[in-house]
């Protein structure tokens, strides 16, 4: 059933992504081939080419004798992946080869860069010439290989439904050199020497023999693809796939032609069978690449694969022109082979940033170099989709070909490298044997690798410098101008936040030196409590604070070692965490002395004597208690037990935030029977157990009908009994027929319980969790939808994000958490799918059907009406299996749309901040920054009237719409105490404490009930100055009253209701009228 | 909980001092007058009345029963005493100024068009300034109040504040009616409503201080409550019975007492009838159920049903993939 459903998809998004090769297509195609075909043929033979079409290129490269007679193209063919059908789009482009004739060039054109300049400047006339046939004609290059720039034309008509359609003029050469001169041990650029021994040039001779080969390995691919349907769509898939993941599909790892390569060469090893269909063949090439590719170059360090039989590549059969003679002799003994048997060739895919060598043999093999550092990324990636497939729903379609694995989402921690001017790139030339750009990768990485050795699982350097449209014959010096793109995969938590790092012991004298050379001051030489003196670098920082000690090492790192300053260096890791602090200090600190008091309370609690059943349990509910809080609360220095000295301070707040607490008492048969009746025993057991802590510890108690709360170590605990039969009553109820919601207290309090327990435990689990969580409900209620998703189902919510990771590893970052979590958001199937948030790994195949079941019946009337559904966000937890407790009614289907494209254009911005956008906290406050012309009308609040204005991320001002009314600020409340006030006792200043006193949603509680059936309010629980309102369409039937009424008039009179509070009102849009 | 150790301690609060009585007696009037429509003609001796409250309240900090008494005394006072004493009222708060105009000062340093707004006050005539002088030292005394006197006391303060405020609302409100046209712009000032207690900060600062009145009442609410709670469901019950006794029945009740079980987890007990003796019942009668299936053509039906169900599924497993391409999900960019 499951996998039916996987191919039906993929059949669809099959559908979606191939190119229809219609004959429109074709003649179009080949109607701007033969434009090219024609320019070309203008072009006079024996024209004399000279450096100076090409100047600034020819110099850079660093190429003498350059000049030559320009000749026709011996053969301009269609290759590449349109020729095998193989197009995925949107990217819709078609490769020409254009063989460069022998004539131009010299035998020895292989040294010091001929080969290449020649090249350019062949490139360059035919563009010149392409210009006068009005086509238009753009630079780029091969795999971002400056050195071997390719032309894109665009035709002058344009088809439709083929936006952006090119077509890629390649270069090729066959058999212009001989391949033993090319030998990966020779050099062949003079100027490299080391010492006066000249050096090996592996990567530059690769690169002439990459065009070599070119056309050669592109009949490969044709032979084996056509005729072969789901060979053919294996490709497609795995070009999306790679697509998908924008670390691999770069210049030094994948490519379309690349992928394609490994399925020929599978192919031919009987690894792929005829009858395979594209999905299966698509897994078994992942596992090659996951499995086996990689291992097998480790352990040996290359790799012989017998390819296939390919007689045409015979002629080009010399005997052993490449390097290893002695290790491939190795393998054709073991292997029983005879040397004279083979033929060799080699074929090198030179964009590996050292050398992924295809070598193909008479029977062709091919042997692959471990490449730098794309090979561990590479592999990585393979095996998480092969995870994907396994574990996931639905086969893993989603996660395999849907989801964006890009650079933000998939890096814990992002460095971007401003390296704009900077001489030191190209200090000795641009391209030596390998391209500068190239080297500067691998020294950015080899710093970062060396710096934070075990704390970073992965590190990808990728400088992607070749720009489109950039003028390749003036130079290279233009090529610095993206930065490069530093991405870190965390390891874990404990080793990212280590304080210490121990080096060499001290007696190890060269390593010693080392370690001090590549710190630098930093080095200190410590002895460690298990008497070791060892050489160790120590990066102090506080606790809450450890998240950061990454960025101060690869600061440190990156500015000792290279010659940048620090404006240079862009650290995406700490740019949210402003909107967590109260000042300089992130009150999460306090957490520690919260959960002490907590102990010390549940302890009072328990040795209660003096009431008639003994308090059982103690069990925290407040999101404080989990980490999960956005403000957990600081200690007051009046909300002390009796007898303590409180500590007075300048800004005293007045208002303190309770912390609930559950308490079960013993059993007993003589509580009440209804409801009314239990809820009131409650409170007075609750007001004796605050009697009894008042006497026996000299804690201050208060209490309304409701609640109590009882003062201790500087926090407000509000109490709350749990009385279990009040959920067996319910349960009963369930068990009959009719399915019906009753919220209850009881109930309420033991889903709250059972999901504080939960997210304490996932919160242990994952220590990252409670940061990215208080970021995410910082980002909901600042964008005021704090009243449409409640902070439990924002805790689901992430909770999904490090449970269900895949395609990635769970988060270890705080950015990374957000953009998945905005992604989530923005992204998920909210209609159709439900959310199962399975945070104790426990749920059984019964209870999933019974989760799909509820899911079902609050989808039932979505055929009539899409608006008529319950529950638009079904989030189902093990305690929870209806989606009851946090997303019965809110948000409701167009709450739900407002959010996800809050979240939608949240994820793009903070995507565009990552990757582009230059140091510029402001863009980054955008995110929490909430547009208000999207309201109706808008309230703004007296800042000094909020009861913690600390809080209060932006001051919102409105200079549009209409300013309906303006009112003053009240007296009777301060948010700070006065001075004048502490003259008082100690009971007196502590009567002024206001528990849970929150004007905000006092207003928006009178509002609620005044105007309900008029508008919506939309706010911010956290402390923001706005309120939006949005009109509620009237209906005809509803109009009744309200049919004579202005809305200025009503807006006024919700300024009247919150006098003292409301600053002013605006009216931007008047409500709309539905018939 | 034990009732019956409740209803001792209904009785010992019973014994309470005269104080907390009248104090109660007190605050039945408050509410009484609350209740009251505010009518213009009623107004003016309910304003007297306030003052008087207010000030017995204030007394109160002193010696609190005897106050109270007074207090209740004086509301019996004809309309002209009234006069007098809002007088006297005036002189009080009058006296009181100095010490309390730092006050304002402080709570003031955000708002200052309030002191324009006494300004305004204060050309409209010495009554009336009189008057909002009064209020302000109203509302600091009861600050005063609730230090001193706890929960209890704020309470108090809090309704007899409402009062006032109601009164020099009109003011208020005249003055706000002046403000605009200041303004020229037709934007609406709203009031700071410190002079007004039924909307916005004050009402929830009201609120608020009303909803804490200290652990003894509520203590002894909660102990009223269940009493009454428990009286009306014995009275209940008697109707019943005595309803069902006239038609010449003899009812038979169940008792409650000998039937009671406990749950097996926990040890609470759970109603009247055992868990295990429900869930046995459910089963006997899932046991009948199951003989929908005897007959051959329920069989057939039961079938036919299942397949149709399958179908309608497929039906609708194939129109939401109509939707999702309908949504372009499967285009992955």
């Amino acid at each position: 059933m499951e996998s039916d459903s996987m191919d039906l998809k993929v059949r669809e998004l099959l559908k979606e992504v191939t190119l229809d090769y219609s004959p429109t297509l074709s003649k179009h195609v080949n109607d701007t081939v033969s434009a090219i075909k024609d320019a070309i043929d203008k072009i006079p033979d024996d024209l004399k080419v000279t450096a100076d079409e090409a100047p600034g290129f020819v110099r850079d490269i660093g190429a003498d004798k350059v000049e030559f007679k320009f000749k026709k193209p011996t053969s301009i063919e269609i290759g590449g992946s349109y020729a095998i059908q193989c197009i995925v789009k949107p990217d819709i482009n078609v490769d020409l080869f254009i063989r460069l004739p022998k004539e131009c060039f010299h035998e020895k054109d292989y040294l010091n860069y001929r080969y290449h300049a020649k090249r350019c400047l062949y490139l360059s006339i035919i563009k010149k010439y392409l210009k006068f046939s009005s086509v238009k004609v753009e630079w780029s290059t091969l795999q971002n290989e400056a050195r071997k720039p390719v032309l894109l034309v665009y035709p002058a008509t344009e088809l439709v439904g083929l936006p952006g359609f090119f077509v890629r003029i390649i270069p090729t050469t066959n058999s212009l050199f001989t391949i033993k001169k090319l030998n990966l041990k020779r050099s062949n650029i003079r100027a490299l020497t080391h010492g006066g021994i000249p050096q090996a040039t592996p990567k530059y001779n690769s690169s002439i023999l990459e065009d070599m080969f070119l056309e050669d390995t592109s009949e490969l691919i044709k032979k084996t693809f056509l005729g072969w349907k789901e060979l053919g769509e294996a490709s497609i898939l795995l070009k999306v796939w790679a697509r998908q993941r924008s670390s691999i599909y770069v210049h030094d790892c994948l490519n379309g032609f690349l992928i394609s390569v490994i399925l020929s060469y599978l192919a031919s090893q009987n690894k792929i069978a005829n009858s395979m269909r594209a999905m299966q063949i698509f897994r078994v090439t992942l596992n090659f690449i996951g499995r086996y590719l990689f291992n097998e170059i480790r352990k040996t360090n290359f790799f012989h694969l017998r390819c296939c039989t390919w007689s045409p590549l015979q002629k080009y059969g010399t005997m052993d022109s490449t390097s290893d003679g002695k290790a491939r002799r190795v393998y054709h003994r073991r292997k029983g082979f005879h040397i004279k048997k083979l033929f060799q060739l080699l074929f090198v895919i030179h964009q590996l940033p050292s050398i992924c060598h295809f070598v193909y043999q008479g029977l062709v093999s091919f042997r692959y170099y471990l490449p730098g550092h794309c090979g561990p990324y590479l592999q990585d990636e393979a095996t998480l989709t092969l995870k994907c497939i396994e574990k996931c729903r639905d086969g893993g379609f989603e996660e395999i070909f849907m989801t964006k694995v890009d650079s933000a989402a998939k890096y814990d921690y992002c460095i971007r490298l401003d390296l704009k001017g900077k001489s030191e790139v190209h200090a000795s030339g641009f391209c030596l044997d390998d391209e500068c750009w190239r080297l500067y990768e691998q020294k950015v990485h080899s710093l970062l690798n060396q710096g934070l050795n075990n704390r970073a699982k992965l590190i990808r350097v990728i400088w992607r410098n070749t720009l489109s449209e950039c003028s390749i014959e003036n130079g290279f010096s233009i090529l610095d101008r993206e930065p490069l793109l530093v991405g870190v995969s965390v390891n874990s938590m404990e080793n990212a936040f280590r304080v210490v790092d121990i080096g060499p012991n001290a007696e190890n004298k060269q390593e010693a030196l080392k370690f001090r050379k590549f710190w630098g001051e930093k080095a200190e030489l410590r002895r460690f409590k298990d008497g070791t003196i060892a050489e160790s670098t120590v990066w102090e920082s506080e606790h809450w604070n450890r998240h950061l000690i990454l960025k101060r090492i690869a600061e440190y790192v990156l500015l000792r070692h290279l010659s940048l300053s620090k404006e240079n260096i862009v650290h995406i890791l700490d740019q949210l965490d402003f909107s967590l602090l109260h000042g300089v200090r992130d009150p999460i600190s306090f957490s520690g002395s919260l959960l002490k008091a907590l102990e010390v309370l549940s302890k009072r609690l328990r040795l209660i004597q003096d009431i008639p059943l003994k308090v059982s349990s103690v069990q925290p509910l407040d999101p404080a208690f989990r980490f999960t809080s956005v403000f957990p609360p600081e200690p007051h220095p009046l909300a002390i037990d009796k007898g303590d000295v409180p500590r007075l301070q300048k800004l005293m707040p007045s208002c303190i935030q309770p912390l609930e607490v559950m308490i079960q008492l013993e059993g007993s048969g003589n509580w009440p029977m209804d409801d009314i009746a239990i809820e009131k025993t409650k409170t007075a057991f609750l007001l004796k157990i605050g009697e009894s802590l008042q006497n026996s510890w000299g804690m201050t108690c208060t209490a309304t009908e409701d609640d109590v709360d009882v003062f201790m170590s500087g926090y407000v605990f509000r109490l709350k009994i749990w009385h279990e039969r009040g959920l067996s009553l319910l349960k009963r109820e369930d068990g009959s027929d009719q399915f019906k919601w009753v919220s209850s207290i009881d109930k309420e309090l033991f889903v709250r319980s059972q999901h504080s327990s939960m997210i304490n435990g996932l919160q242990g689990r994952y220590p990252l969790y409670g940061p990215v969580v208080r970021i995410a409900k910082r980002w909901v209620a600042s964008h005021l939808f704090s009243s449409c998703l409640g902070e439990e189902a924002v805790e689901l919510l992430v909770a999904h994000l490090f449970l269900k990771p895949l395609p990635f590893n769970a988060p270890c970052s705080r950015i990374t958490g957000f953009l998945r979590f905005l992604r989530l958001l923005s992204e998920y199937d909210w209609t159709f799918s439900a959310l199962v948030v399975d945070i104790n790994e426990d749920l059984s195949p019964k209870d999933e059907k019974e989760i799909s079941n509820n899911f079902m019946l609050t989808r039932k009337g979505y055929e009539e009406n899409k608006q008529n559904i319950s529950a638009a966000m079904f989030l189902a937890t093990a305690y929870d299996k209806a989606s009851e407790a946090w997303t019965r009614f809110s948000p409701n289907v167009s709450e739900l749309k407002r959010l996800v494209a809050y979240a939608r254009s949240s994820a793009n911005l903070l995507n565009k901040l990552i990757l582009q956008d230059q140091i510029d906290s402001y863009k980054w406050e955008c995110l929490l920054r909430t547009p208000l012309n999207n309201y109706d009308a808008v309230i703004l609040l007296h800042r000094d009237r909020l009861p913690y204005p600390q809080r209060l991320l932006f001051p919102s001002e409105l200079n549009q719409g209409k300013h309906v009314a303006r009112g003053n600020a009240s007296k009777v409340f301060q948010p700070f105490m006065s001075p004048v006030d502490f003259k008082g006792s100690l009971e007196e200043l502590k009567n002024k404490l206001l528990v849970n006193f929150d004007p905000l949603r006092f207003f928006v509680g009178d509002l609620e009930k005044e105007f309900s059936n008029m508008f919506k309010v939309w706010y911010d629980s956290l402390g923001g100055d706005a309120i939006g309102i949005t009109w509620d369409r009237f209906s005809s039937k509803k109009r009744g009253r309200e049919e004579g009424e202005d809305p200025v008039d009503v807006l006024k009179s919700v300024g009247q209701f919150g006098k003292g509070f409301v600053r002013s009102v605006y009216s931007l849009k008047s409500p709309r009228l539905m018939n | 909980m034990d009732l019956q150790l409740k209803h001792k301690k209904n009785k010992k609060k019973r014994q309470n001092t005269d104080k907390l009585q009248k104090d109660e007696v007190l605050n039945m009037e408050v509410e009484r007058e609350k209740s009251k429509p505010t009518e213009k003609n009623k107004r003016k001796r309910e304003k007297g009345n306030d003052i008087d409250t207010g000030k017995a309240v204030r007394s109160n900090i002193k010696d609190g029963s005897i106050n109270a008494i007074s207090g209740r005394k004086m509301k019996e006072s004809s309309r002209k005493k009234n006069r007098k004493n809002e007088e006297r009222n005036t002189l009080t708060g009058k006296s009181e100024q100095p010490s309390t105009d730092a006050e304002v000062e402080f709570v003031d340093q955000y708002g200052k068009s309030k002191k324009a707004k006494h300004k305004k006050k204060e050309d409209g005539g010495s009554s009336k300034k009189g008057e909002t002088d009064q209020d302000e030292v109203c509302h600091l005394s009861c600050g005063d109040e609730s230090c001193s006197k706890g929960v209890k006391g704020s309470s108090k303060k809090a309704r007899m504040k409402r009062k006032k405020e109601h009164n020099s609302s009109k003011e208020a409100k005249k003055s706000q009616e002046k403000a605009p046209e200041a303004d020229s712009d037709d934007v609406y000032q709203i009031s700071s409503g410190d002079e007004d207690c039924s909307k916005g900060m004050k009402k929830w600062i009201m609120e608020y201080n009303q909803s804490r009145p200290g652990l003894k009442v509520l203590e002894q609410n909660i102990d009223e409550f269940i009493t009454a709670h428990e009286a009306n469901l014995e009275q209940e019950r008697k109707e019943r019975e005595a309803q069902a006794a006239e038609g010449g029945w003899t009812v038979v009740v169940h008792h409650k007492g000998r039937k009671k079980t406990t749950d097996v987890e926990s040890g609470t007990t759970v109603g009247s009838v055992a868990k295990a003796v429900v869930e046995d019942n459910m089963k006997k009668k899932k046991r009948e159920e199951v003989k929908l299936d005897f007959y051959r053509f329920q069989r057939r039906e039961a079938q036919r049903n299942e397949i149709l169900t399958l179908q309608s599924k497929f039906e609708e497993d194939k129109k939401r993939i109509q939707q999702l391409r309908a949504a372009r999900k499967f285009r992955p960019y």
